[in-house]
Formats: structure tokens, sequence, C-alpha cells
């Protein structure tokens, strides 16, 4: 008479995972000054908006979202970044038979398949999961990202007309009204 | 009193080829042609000197009326020489440099037509495409109309053949057709940038200014976000290649009918993304990076603006001692026959609505 006898088999995994999610796009600046001028003066800002340059870029990072600017081309990327550590574990059993059916080896190598199966699908949920609140993220903070750099730009343009009008003759006036983003120079040339 | 015609006298497979011959330069319709391309029938050793009289006979007239009835009758200005030139194609150029040849190639494309069961099997190629002349090349490009227009499945199985997918001109005039998650090279534009390949350019602008319209008006009716992404990578590969292949050969005229795509579309004041992707359904991909990049590459017709603009810079800057001078004013004349200062400001803007960084 043969004998059922239960077969466990229990695996676990120990995994780091990272998710990201980015936009480039470029800032329109023109060229009211020499290039080089209008990018030192777009860095210039930044560091006043607490970027702070690296390898000839300005980045911040707040809250996993860096916004990283080329000033000399104008190139954006922000970026957010999410790092988690999880620890899985499953147990899977089976039944086996002394005299009839697989051997108690190869009823555990289906076993420990299926539970590896089991842990890779909970581990590609948790990335899933991490990537949604990386896209989350970066998509929270696109609109005040816009904002800023865009207000940025209007002051690099505000500050380079007036360099220009400077080299162009005598600034008689000047009136500006930042609400309204108007700037009105008459030079006397 | 006349003379009497000259009967002649074919088999059964050679006059099968011929009549497949008259559907491929639509002289014939599709339901007369339909069976006998579903047939396998046995190859003979050789052709009869009949039958390949006949075949010049057919290629010969029916070339020149496609090549009419597609755009080649219109009155129109190309530069020749650097210069505008006005007229029909024939008034443009003297007929003797409107000379197509057709080789072997196109025989071996005609005796494999006949003999397989062309829905079963895929087209080979003996030689390479770079010793296909024009007229071979452009009797493929019908070839391929042909069988899209005949079946779906038959078009589909030719396309992943090197008989379509290193032919220049059926990427420009199909270029959805060969958007896949391989990106595949774009072959070279240089045989169809001379004579006579670049008069036959001239020839097909109405017909590609209409091909790409179409395919612009039916992107608000693709659902899936990863077929848009490709389609629109496709479109810009080829365009790209296209572009800079006619910027290099001095003949910007040849990139008219994106103007008048573009003229059409931005025809009023109201056109928005949706225009385009209003069919996508769905979140879309997970990261928005993907979704940013979906959107823009189905505006990869319209980015090309940033091409002509481009164009329209360079020429305004060029003076009357330059030697691209009569060229370069030939665009500017363009640039305001199709009034491509409104079509751009209005391409650029929907460019703009696409961009998560830009402020409107």
């Amino acid at each position: 008479m043969s004998r059922a006898y239960r077969i466990k088999v229990k695996e676990s995994i120990s995994q780091d995972l990272s998710a990201s999610d980015e936009v480039c796009s470029d800032l329109e600046i023109l060229e009211i000054l020499p290039g080089d001028a209008m990018a030192e003066l777009l860095a210039e800002e930044l560091k006043g908006r607490g970027f702070t340059e690296k390898e000839g870029k300005l980045a911040r990072t707040n809250a996993g979202v860096t916004v990283t600017v080329d000033p000399q081309n104008g190139e954006v990327n922000v970026k957010a970044e999410k790092q988690d550590h999880v620890e899985l574990e499953t147990e899977v059993e089976g039944w086996g038979y002394d005299d009839v059916g697989p051997k108690e080896s190869s009823i555990k190598k289906s076993l420990t398949e299926s539970a590896k199966a089991d842990l890779a699908k909970r581990a590609k949920r948790q990335q899933d999961r991490l990537q949604a609140e990386a896209t989350e993220e970066l998509e929270g903070t696109m609109e005040d990202v816009r904002k800023e750099l865009n207000d940025a730009v209007n002051a690099i343009t505000r500050e380079a007309l007036k360099r220009k009008a400077a080299q162009m003759g005598r600034i008689k006036e000047m009136t500006e009204d930042p609400e309204a983003g108007s700037l009105t120079i008459k030079v006397e040339v | 009193m006349s003379e009497p015609s000259t009967i002649r006298t074919v088999s059964r497979f050679e006059s099968q080829l011929l009549r497949i011959a008259r559907y491929i330069v639509k002289q014939l319709p599709v339901d007369q042609a339909q069976r006998l391309l579903l047939e396998k029938i046995e190859r003979p050793p050789c052709l009869s000197a009949d039958c390949l009289h006949l075949l010049k006979d057919t290629l010969r007239k029916g070339m020149i009326l496609y090549l009419v009835r597609a755009g080649g009758w219109k009155r129109d200005r190309f530069l020749r020489d650097g210069v505008g030139k006005f007229g029909r194609l024939w008034e443009r150029i003297p007929v003797e440099r409107l000379t197509l040849s057709f080789g072997k190639p196109t025989l071996e494309l005609l005796l494999w037509l006949t003999a397989a069961k062309v829905k079963e099997e895929k087209p080979f190629w003996r030689s390479e495409i770079t010793r296909q002349s024009v007229g071979d090349q452009l009797f493929v490009f019908l070839t391929y109309e042909a069988m899209k227009q005949n079946d779906h499945e038959t078009g589909a199985s030719m396309r992943t053949s090197n008989v379509c997918m290193e032919n220049a001109l059926i990427r420009l005039a199909y270029a959805g057709d060969f958007a896949s998650g391989n990106r595949l090279p774009v072959p070279s534009f240089d045989i169809w940038l001379r004579e006579p390949g670049i008069y036959i350019l001239e020839a097909l602008q109405p017909f590609l200014e209409q091909r790409w319209l179409t395919v612009e008006r039916e992107k608000s009716k693709i659902v899936d976000w990863n077929e848009m992404n490709q389609q629109g990578i496709a479109q810009g590969d080829v365009l790209n290649a296209y572009l800079e292949g006619v910027e290099k050969a001095n003949r910007r005229d040849l990139g008219r009918f994106l103007v008048q795509v573009l003229s059409r579309i931005f025809r009023t004041n109201d056109v928005t993304p949706p225009f385009w992707v209003g069919g996508l359904q769905g979140a879309g991909p997970a990261r928005l990076s993907e979704r940013i990049d979906t959107h823009r590459n189905a505006l990869s017709v319209v980015r090309q603006v940033n091409r002509l603009r481009g164009w329209q810079n360079s020429a305004r800057t060029s003076s009357y001692m330059d030697e691209d001078y009569s060229l370069n004013q030939f665009w500017l004349s363009e640039w305001d026959r199709f009034d491509l200062n409104t079509v751009a400001e209005r391409a650029e803007r929907v460019l703009q609505q696409v961009e998560p960084l830009r402020m409107m």
C-alpha cells in the first residue's frame, strides 16, 4: 500500500529595487547677449535658486527629484528616482507517494520552481509599485519646476535686456512691472 | 491602305505574366489579376521574343501614364540648375532625359509573381538593390502598391523582404508600414536625387502630399500608444533622411509635398495635439517619459517645420554674391507662396503644447 508524504519547500529573496522616470526638454532662451553671456546669467540665476554646479551643469535635488540644467544649451532634465529593499519569502507544499508517481527530488524541484516564480511575480509587483511612485513624484513636481524655470528665464531675459540697453547708449529711464511681466527701457543713443 | 498589325503569340504563363505587369502599372483592374497572383504555375526556362516585346510595350506605356497621372501633368515650378522652371514635367525637362530602363530585377520579380503563390511566399532577390536601376525600383514600388491593394496579407508579406525594406521610395511613401519595435535603417535616397529618379520625385509630389496628409489625418484613429510611437519614429527617420538628401542635392523644392501637407493641416488656427493623439486610449505607458515621447513622436511630421524654418533663416541671410543666392531666393518665394510663416507659427505652438516644461 502506498504511503503519502508531504513535501514543503521554502524560498526567499532579498532584493534592492530601483525605479526612475525622467523628462528632458530645453529652455527657450533668446540670445539677446552672446551665448556665453546668456549661459553665465542663467548659471548665476539658478545658483541663486539653490542649484549647485557640477561638471558644467547646474543641479538641485529635492525630495528625490533632481533638476539638471545645462546653461550652455538650455537642456533640462528632471528626474525622479526611488529605491527600496524587499525581502520576500514563500512556502509551498505538495504531496508525494512512496511507490507511485514522481520521485521526491523531482517534486521538490517542481515546487522550488513554483516558489521562485511566485517570488518573482511578487517582486515584479513591488517594482511596478515603486515605478508608479517615481512617476507620480515626477508628475507632481512638473508644474512647479516648469513655473520656476520659466521665472528664471524671464529674469535673465530682463537682465540681458538691461545690459544690452546699457551697451547701446545711456539709459534714461527704466520701468519694470513684474506682475504684468513688462520692462520698458528708454535709451539715449 | 494600312499595314497589317503583327499578331504576337504567347504561352499561358507569358499571358499571365503580361496581365500581372499591366495590373502593376495600373492598366488592369485588380479583380482581373487577383486570381493570377494566387495561382502557382510552372516557370518556363525562358520567355519568348513576342512576350518580351509586349512586356516592353506595357512598361513603356504604363510607366508614362502612371507618372503623368500621379502628378507629371501638373503645371508647377521646380528647380533647374538653381533656377525655377515652370511647366508640366515634360516641359521642364527634355524628354530624352526622362528615360527609364528596366532590367533583370524587374523581369525576375515578374517571373516570381507569375509562378509563385504570392500570398504564401516571400519574394527573394538575387541581385543587390544597388544594381537595380531607377526603373526597376519604381517597378518594385508599384508592385508593393499593387500587392497592398490586392490583399493586406500579401502586402505585409512582401514588406518583410529586402525588396521593399531597401527601396527608399517605398519607405518614403509608406513609412508607417515599416514601423516596428526594431528601428529599421533608412536606405539612401541618392538614386532618387539624381537623373532620372529626381524627375520621378517631381512627378510624385501630389501623390506624396496626399499619402502623408491621409496618414496624418488618420493618426487620431490610432488607439494604441506603442503603435503611435513606432509610427512616429518610422516617419521621423524617413523624413530626416529624405530632407537631408534634398538639402544636400540643393533641391529643397522636392520637400514641397511636406510643405503642402503642413499648409493644409494648419490652414486654421485651431489645430491642437488631439488632432494626432486624440484617439489614444487608456493611461498609456507607466512612465511619464514614454508618454511624452509618444506624443512627441506623433508629431514627427510637424517637427520638420524646424528644418524648414532653418532653411528660411539661412535663405534670409544669403547675399547677392553667394553662389546659392538664386536657390535661396527660390526657397524664400516658396515660403511666401505657402504662407509658411503662419504655418510655422501654428505648428510651433502645437509642438510646445506637448513639451512639459514650456510655459504657454
